[in-house]
C-alpha cells in the first residue's frame, strides 16, 4: 500500500510520542528494579537513580528465603487461576441468554446488573453481608465476590450478540439444545472475548487488595499484595530504639524487592496471552 | 482436542482447589516453633486460674502476629498472669488501621484493649464506648497511677466531653524534651569553633560550613542545615524566636499572656524573616522545600549536612548509617537552643506524646481485673527492661551472660504491643534501653546518643499547649491541617512573596476559622487550670 509522505510524517510522529510516553512510564519501574539490587549504604544515600548502585543481592535472598511470601503467593496464584475459571464460567453462563433477543426476562435482569455497577454499596454494610454469609478470615472471600464483574459481563454479552445467528440456526436444525449449542459451538469460537474478559478477571484478583484489607485477618491466609504491604512502610518519624543490624538491606530496598516480585508473574505472562487476541476468529465459520 | 484442553483446564482447576484446601489447614509454619519459650506454660493455667485472653490493637509496621498460647503470648502470661492477643493490622501511617478498628466497632466487635488513631477517642467517648478508669486506676493498676504525672492525669481530664472530669484514656508520656538542633561537632573541631551561642555566632558556624569544606573531600557540597518539605523538621530556627512547634507544625503557647497558635504571633514573622535571609545566602538546603524524608535523610548520611532537627536520642541511627555509607564517624551533638535578639529560644516540649491506650467498655469483670493487671504491670517500672527485651531467643539474645536486644527482623520477630519503656519515657527508662542495644561495635554511636539525651531536660520548656485535643478544630478541618501557614510560609521563605504577606495571612487564618478555634483552644485551656 502507498502511502503518501504525509501519512508517514504522522505515523512517525505518534511512534515518537509514544515511545517517549513509553519511556516515561518504564522510568519509575526502572528506578523501583535498581533500588532491590542496591546496597543499604545507596539506599541511605538516596543516590539510585536508573541503575543499581553498590549491586548487591541481600535484598532479594532475604525476600525470597521468608516462607511466608511464598505462601501469600501461592495463594494469590490459585485464587487467581480458580477465581478465573470460575468466573469466566458463570459470567459467559449468564451473558449467553441475556444476549438473546426473544428472553424478555432479559431486559429487567440487565437493568439490575447495570444498577449494581453504577450504585456501589457503602463499606459498613458491605461488611457485614459479606460476614455473614461467613466469609470473614476464609480463602473464598478472594473468589466469590469478583467472579461477576457488570462490565465483563456487558462485554461478554455483547459478543454474544454479534455472533452469527445462521451458526446456531444451523446446529438447532442438527437438534442442538442451548446447553450444546453454549459448549460446542458459541465457547469455542470465542476466544477472543474469553481471553480479554479472562484477563481482565485475572489481573482483579491478583491485584485485590480492599477484600482482603477488608476480611482476612490471619496472617497465614494473606494473599500477595497484602503481604508485600506488610513488607512495605515509609518509615514513619518515631524513632525507635533498635539494634543495630549488619545487613545490606534496609527497609526501602526490600519493599523495592518485594514490588518486583509481585510484578514478575503479570509481566510473565502477558506476552504469551497477546496471541490469543487473535483477530478475525468469527470469519470463515459460517459457510455458503 | 478442544475437549482435551478444556478438561485439562478444568483439571488444573480442580488440583489447585485441593492444594488450596489442604494449605489452608495448613496453619503457620517454622515461625512460632522457632523462639524458644519462657519455660513454664501449662502449669500456670493449671493453678485453677482460667487464663483470660484480651485482643489488644497497636501499630504493626509488619511484624508477626501475637497468636494465642505462641511464645510472646506465653511470655506475657507469665509476667502478669494475662493472655495477650494481637492480631496483625494494616497500618499504613494510621489510615487502613483506623478504617479496620471503625469497621470492627460497628460490627461489635471492638477489641479489648486498643490504640485509637486520629482523635477517634472523642466520638468513642461520647458513644459511651470506652470503660471508664477513673476509679479503677488507683485501686487496680498503682504503678501505672503512680508513674504518669498528675499534670498529665489532669490534661486527660479535660478530655471528658460531659466535663465531668473522668479518665477514658490512657497517655503516652515523655518525661524530657524529645528533639533539638543536632550538629556535627567533628566539624566543629576540625574547623576551631565552639559550639554557637548567639545568632551571630550561629551564622558564622553556618557559613564556616559551607565555605571551609569540614568534610574535607575538596566539593564545596557541604549543606549548612536545611528541613524538608511543608517548612517541618526545622523547627530549631523557628525556636529561636520562641515558636513552640513540633516537627514543623506550629503549636499553642501562651504569647503576651493568652493561649495563641504560635504561626499567628509576630514572632513567627521575625523568624520567616531570619529563615528568607538565610535562604537568600544559601546557608540552608535550596532543596528544603521539595525534601522527602528519604531525600533529606540522604543528605545527612552522605556526609554533607550540618546541621539537622531531629530526637536526641537517635543520633546514633544517623551516625551508624554515616559510616556504613560514607566510612566517616560523625559526631553528633544537641546544639543548646540559641535566642534571637529580644527573644527567649527553647526546644518545645510536650509531655502528652498521644493516646495510648483505651479499653472497650464492658461489665465483664473478669475482663476489666484482667486489664487491670495488664495496665499495672505496664506501669511497672521494674518490668520495663523486661518488656522492652521480649522473648529471649526472639527479640533478645544472651551476650555473656547479658542480655542484649536483636536487630530486627520482620520475619521471625512478633510484634511487641507492650512497650511502656518507650510509650512512658524518661531519661533513664530511654538510657537503660540504649544500653541494652549497646555492642562493642555500636558503643560509639550509642554513647553519642546516650549522652545526648541527657543533656535534653536543660533546654526544654512545657508549651501550655501540650495535650490539647483535636476537638478544638472541629468544623474546620483547614486549620487543623494548617494549608494556609504551609502556602504561605513556603513563599515568604522562597522570597516569592514579601514578608508583609504575613500579616495578610494572618487576616486570613483568622478569618477562615483561625478565630473560632482560638476561642475554642483558650476554653479548653481554662477547664485544665482549674
Amino acid at each position: 500500500m502507498t502511502e503518501s509522505i504525509k501519512d508517514k510524517a504522522f505515523q512517525g510522529a505518534i511512534t515518537f510520542i509514544l515511545c517517549i510516553l513509553g519511556i516515561i512510564a518504564l522510568i519509575p519501574l526502572l528506578t523501583v528494579i535498581a533500588r532491590s539490587f542496591s546496597s543499604k549504604a545507596a539506599a541511605d544515600m538516596n543516590i539510585i537513580n536508573l541503575w543499581p548502585v553498590g549491586f548487591t543481592l541481600a535484598s532479594w535472598k532475604y525476600i525470597l528465603s521468608d516462607p511466608g511470601l511464598w505462601k501469600a503467593f501461592f495463594i494469590s496464584l490459585s485464587t487467581t487461576i480458580i477465581g478465573t475459571v470460575l468466573a469466566l464460567a458463570v459470567t459467559s453462563l449468564m451473558a449467553y441468554p441475556l444476549s438473546k433477543s426473544n428472553f424478555k426476562l432479559g431486559q429487567i435482569l440487565m437493568l439490575y446488573v447495570i444498577m449494581t455497577m453504577i450504585f456501589k454499596a457503602p463499606v459498613v454494610p458491605y461488611f457485614l453481608t459479606v460476614k455473614g454469609m461467613g466469609l470473614f478470615n476464609n480463602p473464598l472471600v478472594l473468589i466469590l465476590p469478583h467472579i461477576l464483574s457488570a462490565y465483563n459481563l456487558a462485554i461478554m454479552r455483547t459478543f454474544f450478540k454479534q455472533f452469527p445467528a445462521e451458526v446456531e440456526e444451523a446446529a438447532m436444525i442438527d437438534g442442538c439444545g442451548y446447553f450444546q449449542m453454549l459448549y460446542k459451538i458459541v465457547i469455542p469460537s470465542s476466544k477472543a472475548v474469553l481471553t480479554t474478559v479472562g484477563l481482565f478477571y485475572a489481573v482483579t484478583m491478583w491485584n485485590q487488595f480492599q477484600h482482603p484489607i477488608m476480611f482476612i485477618q490471619k496472617t497465614g491466609l494473606f494473599p500477595l499484595q497484602l503481604k508485600i504491604r506488610q513488607l512495605i512502610n515509609g518509615g514513619s518519624d518515631f524513632a525507635n530504639i533498635a539494634a543495630v543490624a549488619n545487613v545490606n538491606y534496609t527497609e526501602s530496598t526490600l519493599s523495592a524487592a518485594t514490588v518486583v516480585f509481585a510484578i514478575i508473574p503479570i509481566i510473565a505472562i502477558y506476552p504469551w496471552l497477546q496471541k490469543y487476541f487473535a483477530k478475525g476468529a468469527m470469519l470463515g465459520s459460517v459457510k455458503g | 482436542m478442544k475437549r482435551n484442553k478444556t478438561m485439562a483446564l478444568v483439571l488444573a482447576g480442580v488440583m489447585a482447589a485441593s492444594a488450596l484446601a489442604g494449605c489452608g489447614s495448613k496453619g503457620v509454619t517454622a515461625e512460632t516453633s522457632k523462639a524458644g519459650t519462657s519455660g513454664k506454660t501449662e502449669e500456670s493455667s493449671a493453678a485453677g486460674e482460667k487464663t483470660v485472653d484480651l485482643e489488644v490493637w497497636y501499630t504493626n509496621t509488619g511484624f508477626l502476629e501475637v497468636k494465642k498460647d505462641g511464645p510472646l503470648y506465653n511470655f506475657y502470661k507469665d509476667m502478669f498472669g494475662v493472655g495477650i492477643v494481637s492480631p496483625y493490622v494494616e497500618w499504613n501511617g494510621g489510615t487502613t488501621y483506623q478504617e479496620q478498628l471503625n469497621l470492627k466497632i460497628a460490627a461489635g466487635e471492638a477489641p479489648d484493649m486498643f490504640m485509637p488513631v486520629n482523635g477517634m477517642e472523642a466520638d468513642l467517648v461520647k458513644n459511651g464506648a470506652l470503660l471508664d478508669l477513673t476509679d479503677l486506676l488507683p485501686e487496680k493498676a498503682p504503678h501505672l497511677w503512680e508513674t504518669v504525672p498528675k499534670e498529665v492525669w489532669d490534661v486527660i481530664r479535660s478530655y471528658d466531653p460531659s466535663g465531668q472530669g473522668r479518665i477514658y484514656m490512657i497517655p503516652s508520656v515523655f518525661d524530657y524534651p524529645l528533639m533539638s538542633a543536632i550538629i556535627r561537632q567533628d566539624w566543629l573541631d576540625k574547623l576551631n569553633l565552639s559550639m554557637p551561642e548567639t545568632q551571630e555566632d550561629f551564622l558564622n558556624v553556618l557559613r564556616a560550613f559551607k565555605t571551609q569544606d569540614p568534610n574535607g573531600n575538596g566539593l564545596a557540597d557541604e549543606i549548612p542545615t536545611g528541613g524538608r518539605q511543608e517548612a517541618r523538621w526545622m523547627d530549631y530556627l523557628f525556636a529561636m524566636y520562641g515558636i513552640s512547634m513540633w516537627e514543623g507544625f506550629p503549636q499553642w503557647d501562651i504569647y503576651n499572656g493568652e493561649l495563641t497558635y504560635s504561626a499567628v504571633t509576630p514572632n513567627m514573622k521575625d523568624a520567616l524573616l531570619f529563615i528568607r535571609d538565610l535562604y537568600k545566602e544559601g546557608l540552608i538546603d535550596p532543596e528544603t522545600l521539595l525534601n522527602d524524608k528519604a531525600g533529606w535523610e540522604g543528605k545527612i548520611n552522605s556526609d554533607k549536612v550540618g546541621i539537622y532537627y531531629h530526637w536526641a536520642q537517635a543520633t546514633y541511627e544517623y551516625a551508624t548509617s554515616l559510616e556504613s555509607a560514607t566510612g566517616v564517624r560523625a559526631e553528633w551533638a544537641v546544639m543548646p537552643p540559641i535566642s534571637a535578639p529580644g527573644y527567649e529560644g527553647f526546644y518545645t516540649e510536650k509531655k502528652i506524646k498521644g493516646i495510648q491506650w483505651v479499653l472497650k467498655n464492658t461489665d465483664d469483670q473478669e475482663k476489666i481485673d484482667a486489664a487491670m493487671k495488664v495496665l499495672d504491670a505496664y506501669g511497672n517500672k521494674d518490668l520495663w527492661q523486661k518488656f522492652f527485651l521480649g522473648v529471649e531467643g526472639e527479640h533478645s539474645k544472651m551476650v555473656d551472660g547479658k542480655l542484649m536486644k536483636l536487630p530486627e527482623d520482620k520475619k521471625t520477630m512478633e510484634n511487641l504491643v507492650l512497650q511502656p519503656g518507650k510509650d512512658i519515657s524518661t531519661i533513664d527508662s530511654i538510657t537503660q534501653l540504649l544500653e541494652s542495644v549497646k555492642t562493642d561495635e555500636t558503643a560509639w554511636s550509642i554513647d553519642q546518643s546516650i549522652a545526648n539525651v541527657q543533656k535534653m531536660p536543660n533546654y526544654g520548656k512545657l508549651i501550655a499547649g501540650d495535650g490539647m485535643p483535636n476537638s478544638v478544630y472541629e468544623g474546620y478541618a483547614d486549620i487543623m491541617n494548617r494549608t494556609l501557614y504551609v502556602e504561605y510560609a513556603s513563599k515568604i521563605i522562597t522570597g516569592e512573596y514579601p514578608i508583609e504577606k504575613f500579616d495578610e495571612f494572618v487576616q486570613k487564618w483568622n478569618a477562615s476559622g483561625g478565630e473560632a478555634v482560638t476561642k475554642a483552644a483558650r476554653e479548653w485551656y481554662e477547664k485544665t487550670q482549674k
